[in-house]
């Protein structure tokens, strides 16, 4: 039988994996899609309790946090297009502005 | 009986089309891989019984979020050189898998120590109730999330000003 602790394990892994490659990639498009995955497996856990507790609030959440994340993905993503024209490249490591002007100090 | 083979299928094809996410080398792929998941978990929402979140899930993720990012990938023309060079992308995700497994494995395990009943799928949140929720608990979060998004229409005007402004 179905049971919430599956959804549970679901959302940790899928969280896992967005961790994972949040902290392995260096590709900022991929980064970003590993933040919407984590996003989207804490959902993942607020419907399944809404669910278990027969509690709208949950699903509510969850769509507080569908619209904050299309505000973080405009911003997000016009960042990127900022960052790509001014390095010519998607790897995050080029992207130390603040790193170096401590340097020239 | 019917609810666990939807869930299993719709699991092992977020899992596997999340774990292609994380390897891929070109974003566009990444990108349709990550509507492979959105789409899954918006399954897994119409499993849970919550129809409008299902709803809201593909037309505001796999609808315009995935759509942004595909236009993006798109519009930047990105070749070959411009991809950050991984020459130990393997490496790197199993070690951070190894690092990462044993916090999910407590989490799993506290997990299953809960006592949790068993779930009796059926349709419940329709959409006027969670319109009655929104508009009478829900109301400061929402006005607030309002004035969040034109907070991000304004700073993303100005970021693409300022670049004309640099050329």
């Amino acid at each position: 039988m179905l049971n919430i602790e599956h959804f549970f394990i679901l959302g940790i892994l899928l969280f896992s994996i967005g961790i994972v490659g949040m902290v392995s990639r260096r590709n900022i498009f991929i980064m970003y899609m590993s933040i919407e995955l984590m996003l989207n497996a804490v959902n993942l856990i607020l419907v399944a309790l809404s669910h278990h507790y027969a509690d709208l609030n949950g699903q509510v959440m969850a769509m507080m946090i569908i619209a904050i994340a299309a505000a973080e993905a405009s911003i997000f993503l016009a960042l990127f297009v900022m960052l790509f024209k001014n390095a010519r490249s998607l790897d995050a490591n080029f992207f130390d502005l603040l790193k170096q002007e401590k340097h020239n100090d | 009986m019917l609810s666990n083979i939807i869930f299993l299928i719709l699991a092992g094809f977020a899992l596997s089309s999340s774990a292609f996410m994380i390897y891929a080398k070109q974003p566009i792929n990444a990108a349709l891989a990550f509507i492979v998941t959105l789409l899954s978990i918006a399954g897994l929402f119409a499993l849970l019984g919550g129809g409008f979140l299902f709803l809201v899930q593909i037309i505001i993720y796999a609808g315009a979020v995935i759509t942004l990012i595909l236009f993006i990938i798109m519009f930047l023309n990105i070749k070959e050189e411009n991809l950050p060079v991984e020459p130990y992308k393997g490496r790197w995700i199993i070690a951070m898998s190894l690092l990462v497994a044993p916090f999910s494995a407590i989490l799993i395990s506290t997990v299953h120590k809960m006592e949790f009943k068993a779930l009796h799928l059926q349709e419940f949140g329709s959409i006027k109730d969670i319109g009655i929720e929104i508009f009478t608990q829900w109301v400061l979060p929402f006005e607030m999330i309002s004035i969040l998004l034109l907070i991000a229409l304004i700073g993303v005007v100005i970021l693409a000003k300022k670049e004309k402004e640099n050329a």
